[in-house]
């Protein structure tokens, strides 16, 4: 235990006192260790959004802009009427120009127009899911009532956000596989050039009798340091990204009625990200270490 | 631990260049012995198969009647805790202290910081430089850290101190002091074997010299009995 204070004070200091080389390794192994746990992140946020819209899916009824109001209530009270629906939300002309100058700041463009050139528009719930062949028919049907210009499904969305979720989930396990290989390679690397700078202190540990895990010590602590280094970046960079991309997700998910709330990035995640950033950087330096001191002639 | 011995050793390297051919010695424990010969004639190859650096190509080296090659990798460190080295260029830490590098042997068998400091100071009070435990190498002479070196070996009081032409680039003066202090550690017991081509300090100490040319030990001799 005192050895691993001391070598473990002993690594910072080395990995200190060469802060520009530590932090581009940092750099890399956080840009590698960023990628798919943003992937991640984002799959994970897309499961939240499909998990809200889950069970629940319905159909959203746009207008004719020229609809009369009987129209538009003669569509509310068939769908209202429909066994298939359990809740009918209208939203009129005027409303839905109000929050879209809201969601999109164009508000004062907007107020240029001489009318409104938005339409009333329904938002009609299912009761259960519902099978795409009945869902199909439920849309032709609603399309030829008087007054509709349009139905979307938000059953179709749905099913596109899985896919892509799906896509995003993979798409993060090839990445993570990658860029973990990467991240071995950059710390392997590192460490391979503290051993070569520390290659007299080698020689006299082992002359000494330091066993195999004495000798490796500082090497293993260099490579956690990187790799833990790595985490924080990519935690940051993360972070970085949440706030960048925050905004047009806000517009984006507010179109469709839904509140933004960002999942994933809390601490269980960064503790993980910064266990896995130390884990790869071990690896990469017991790599590094075993294929150099291999050879090492004591004297 | 110090009684060895070296059964028919012989080292041949890849290059088929033969560093040791047939060598049989013994070294009784507690006794100091001189290795010399020109540069090339195998001393350095010598100390090496003692410390099981290097493996012979055929014979033996037993330590206390073990064969150093049965000994299993794992406990390999433990073998060498029992050796004190010195260098001709005394591998000292640049980075390192004079207090740290000395320090070395006793804080890799976990030895407690307050018995560290006590054993340090001992050590660096037999080879006259206490006082000097938090300077650097760079700031010593060639001569006192030829003594740190010395220090470093025996700090951890081992059983078999091995030298490699320790005085190669010291003075007469500073040569006759290190190897006097050589011949102190024997008298507590230790075993002595020094690496050096310089014979006429040799044969200066009067002890057991063994030369070695072309791989053999040619002459097996007190020093100085036949002049």
């Amino acid at each position: 235990m005192r050895d691993h204070r001391r070598v473990g004070s002993e690594s910072i200091h080395f990995v200190s006192a060469r802060l520009g080389t530590s932090f581009l390794v940092w750099l890399v192994v956080g840009i590698a260790l960023a990628l798919p746990a943003g992937l991640w992140i984002l799959q994970v946020n897309m499961d939240e959004m499909s998990a809200g819209w889950q069970g629940r899916p319905g159909l959203t009824v746009y207008f004719d802009t020229q609809a009369t109001n009987v129209e538009v209530d003669a569509t509310a009270k068939y769908l209202t009427e429909h066994a298939a629906f359990d809740q009918i939300d209208l939203t009129s002309a005027e409303d839905a120009l109000a929050e879209f100058k809201v969601y999109s700041g164009l508000g004062d463009a907007l107020n240029l127009l001489g009318e409104n050139p938005l339409p009333w528009s329904l938002t009609a719930r299912f009761v259960h899911s519902i099978e795409s062949s009945i869902l199909d028919s439920l849309k032709r049907e609603v399309q030829n009532l008087p007054g509709v210009a349009e139905v979307v499904v938000e059953k179709t969305w749905l099913e596109r956000l899985n896919d892509i979720s799906s896509i995003v989930s993979r798409l993060g396990i090839v990445l993570a596989v990658l860029f973990g290989v990467g991240a071995i390679l950059v710390t392997a690397s590192s460490v391979r050039l503290a051993i070569e700078s520390r290659l007299d202190e080698l020689r006299v540990l082992k002359m000494v009798g330091a066993t195999q895990g004495q000798v490796r010590r500082p090497f293993l602590y260099f490579g956690a340091i990187y790799g833990f280094g790595g985490g924080v970046i990519a935690a940051m960079l993360i972070a970085i990204m949440l706030m960048v991309i925050e905004p047009p997700l806000q517009s984006l998910l507010g179109s469709y009625q839904q509140e933004l709330n960002l999942a994933g990035f809390h601490p269980l995640f960064l503790l993980t990200i910064l266990a896995v950033g130390s884990a790869l950087g071990v690896v990469g330096a017991l790599l590094a270490v075993r294929q150099r001191l291999r050879d090492l002639e004591l004297f | 631990m110090g009684h060895i011995e070296l059964q028919h050793i012989t080292k041949r390297f890849d290059n088929g260049h033969e560093a040791l051919a047939d060598v049989s010695v013994e070294f009784a424990e507690g006794s100091m012995t001189f290795l010399t010969g020109h540069s090339g004639a195998g001393k350095s190859t010598f100390l090496k198969l003692l410390l099981r650096a290097d493996v012979p190509t055929r014979g033996r080296v037993l330590v206390n009647g073990v064969d150093i090659a049965q000994i299993p990798l794992s406990r390999l460190p433990r073998y060498r805790q029992n050796f004190g080295v010195v260098f001709q260029d005394h591998h000292l830490l640049a980075q390192r202290t004079v207090f740290d590098n000395v320090a070395i042997p006793l804080r890799v068998v976990g030895m407690r910081e307050r018995e560290i400091a006590r054993r340090v100071r001992a050590a660096l009070t037999r080879v006259e430089l206490l006082g000097k435990e938090s300077l650097f190498p760079g700031h010593l002479s060639t001569g006192e850290q030829q003594r740190v070196g010395i220090a470093r070996a025996v700090v951890a009081r081992p059983k078999i101190l091995l030298a490699d032409e320790p005085t190669g680039n010291l003075d007469p003066e500073l040569s006759i002091h290190v190897m006097d202090l050589f011949a102190r550690f024997n008298q507590v017991g230790t075993t002595v074997i020094v690496a050096s081509h310089d014979v006429a300090l040799i044969e200066s100490m009067g002890l057991r010299m063994l030369n070695l040319q072309q791989g053999r030990v040619v002459d097996d001799v007190l020093a100085g009995a036949d002049s």
